[in-house]
């Protein structure tokens, strides 16, 4: 088994009484892709924030190579090689695809602008202004910002979200081919379950704040505490 | 950098030093000893409102405060001509470095914060110094301001040729060009083009492995050096200083020749400046109510042309240029 290269350990997130995450443990072995499923407000984003440091946790820890990271500011975790994209687009949308993705590359000598653009068909855009772009590419252009550098993790927090069957399950190949080639690990949040029983290893699914269950695609959906909380009858 | 923004980065090097030599030239025009004063204060006053224009421009912040630096610019080198022996060059940088290196700490906080918290942060501490030098008065005349005796010489010259209009005029009006010209390369160096993405969308840029605060407060360091410089400009031209330099109101005037001249371009507070200063002194001469006619020209300007004057000239440039009307 390859060595853990992201690990949440007890990781409590505590808003006043409410708790978005309690005691959630989570490892995730170098070059696996992992899907993070369940309802909404079961804790996927939060986990995803408190994980890259756009959050912080109340209590636990993370660790990143063994070495823990709960202490960097989302910069130092982004050039320890943990790298994430959001929810929401974030993108700069008044600037070139190109220059946007060579601002994101400033901190490091070996950038792989020309590669990412090459593997996200972003070439034939790059002297595009974002806002120019359909939503589909600026998707890609949000993934791609977070691939510049080559990171060693990526969490990514619903990347189909907006998307078409098409060009959802086009990401998913991708997302593959990207791993297999960088030798990525990746978290990924996804309500998409064609996506994510496409390209996931493993699976976690969170309810209610807390690990309902971790396992492969297979025993995920043939879990009946899986398909009550979260799935239906229909998925499994 | 493409060959399209190479050759305009050259003509904008070209036009700078056009600009310089224009600016010696002028004092050979005949415009009348009154207007040439009146444009070198306004050099000295442009180049205060492009502090403050940068600020806006680069990071989205609105300062109320940035009479600060242009008033210790004065203040400093006020009290160290009067005071000690120190070489002019040095006071020179000492009047510009310190309120830069306390510029750049006080950045370190208040750049934490956008919006109004920012804006009035910069006003508070802004308030702080107009306060303490209005009532010490045993160091700096407190209410009286203090006058200053330039030394006889100054770097090698007589140092008449700082108080004379025609020489300071062109020794100013070649420090804001150049200052121009070195915000303009900035803008299109890439940390230039990072410093801008942090105003679009800071948490994506912390998010790609960049420290924006340290940049942010680069940037207001940078403009607080710029708010110097001007005060010693205005120190040695005019060799006495007030606290009324300091005062909140003289930042908000700052502020209003920015959006009045187009505080998205690199010219535009400059041009906000001279524009403000000329409109003053012609509604002066008319009544007295100068500051209301100021007041609704604010408001056509900020409604009609946000972009302001510099926006206006461009989208004319921009009609001339390509011969259409549909130009917005």
């Amino acid at each position: 088994m390859n060595p853990v290269a992201l690990q949440g350990i007890k990781l409590t997130r505590q808003f006043g009484g409410f708790f978005a995450l309690r005691d959630v443990d989570i490892s995730i072995p170098a070059g696996e892709i992992r899907g993070l499923i369940g309802p909404n407000g079961a804790g996927k984003s939060t986990l995803i924030d408190v994980l890259s440091g756009r959050s912080t946790r109340s209590q636990g820890s993370v660790l990143m190579d063994g070495q823990e990271i709960h202490q960097c500011t989302p910069q130092e975790r982004r050039r320890l090689g943990l790298a994430r994209s959001f929810q929401r687009t974030s993108i700069f949308t008044t600037r070139t695809v190109r220059d946007q993705l060579e601002l994101a590359s400033h901190w490091k000598n070996d950038d792989n602008v020309q590669e990412v653009m090459d593997h996200l068909d972003l070439k034939q855009h790059q002297n595009q202004v974002a806002n120019h772009l359909s939503y589909g590419h600026q998707r890609r252009l949000d993934l791609a910002l977070a691939l510049i550098g080559k990171p060693q993790v990526l969490l990514l927090d619903e990347p189909a979200a907006g998307l078409t069957m098409q060009e959802s399950l086009r990401l998913a190949q991708l997302l593959r081919d990207l791993v297999k080639r960088w030798q990525i690990t990746v978290l990924l949040v996804e309500h998409d379950m064609d996506v994510v029983f496409t390209v996931c290893d493993r699976i976690t699914v969170l309810n209610l704040g807390e690990v309902l269950m971790e396992g492969t695609v297979d025993e995920v959906r043939s879990s009946s505490l899986v398909i009550s909380a979260y799935l239906g009858r229909n998925a499994a | 950098m493409s060959i399209q923004s190479s050759m305009k980065t050259t003509l904008i090097c070209v036009l700078a030093l056009s600009s310089m030599i224009g600016g010696i030239l002028v004092p050979f025009l005949p415009i009348g000893p009154v207007n040439l004063t009146l444009i070198t204060q306004g050099t000295f006053t442009a180049i205060m409102a492009t502090s403050v224009g940068l600020l806006i421009h680069q990071c989205g912040l609105i300062s109320f405060g940035h009479a600060t630096f242009f008033g210790l610019g004065a203040y400093i080198t006020a009290l160290l001509l009067k005071n000690t022996t120190l070489h002019f060059t040095l006071i020179v940088a000492l009047a510009i470095g310190l309120p830069t290196l306390f510029g750049f700490l006080m950045a370190l906080v208040v750049v934490r914060q956008t919006g109004v918290a920012f804006s009035m942060l910069t006003l508070a501490v802004a308030q702080v110094f107009h306060e303490v030098i209005l009532k010490w008065r045993n160091l700096a005349g407190g209410d009286d301001g203090m006058s200053v005796q330039l030394p006889k010489i100054l770097l090698g010259f007589d140092s008449l040729i700082f108080q004379t209009a025609s020489t300071m005029f062109s020794i100013s009006w070649c420090l804001l060009t150049a200052i121009l010209l070195g915000l303009y390369l900035f803008n299109q160096s890439r940390w230039g083009r990072l410093v801008f993405a942090i105003r679009d969308n800071e948490e994506r840029v912390r998010f790609l492995g960049h420290d924006t605060l340290l940049l942010r407060a680069f940037v207001f360091s940078l403009s607080s050096a710029i708010g110097a410089l001007g005060g010693v400009l205005f120190l040695l031209y005019n060799a006495y200083v007030s606290p009324e330099l300091l005062h909140w109101t003289y930042s908000g005037f700052a502020l209003v020749m920015a959006i009045v001249g187009g505080a998205e371009f690199v010219l535009g507070p400059a041009l906000g400046a001279m524009v403000f200063l000329f409109t003053k002194d012609a509604m002066g001469d008319i009544t007295e109510h100068w500051q209301a006619i100021m007041g609704v020209t604010l408001i056509v300007i900020t409604v009609w042309r946000p972009a302001g004057l510099a926006g206006i000239a461009e989208t004319q440039f921009k009609k001339f240029k390509w011969g259409r009307r549909d130009v917005q």
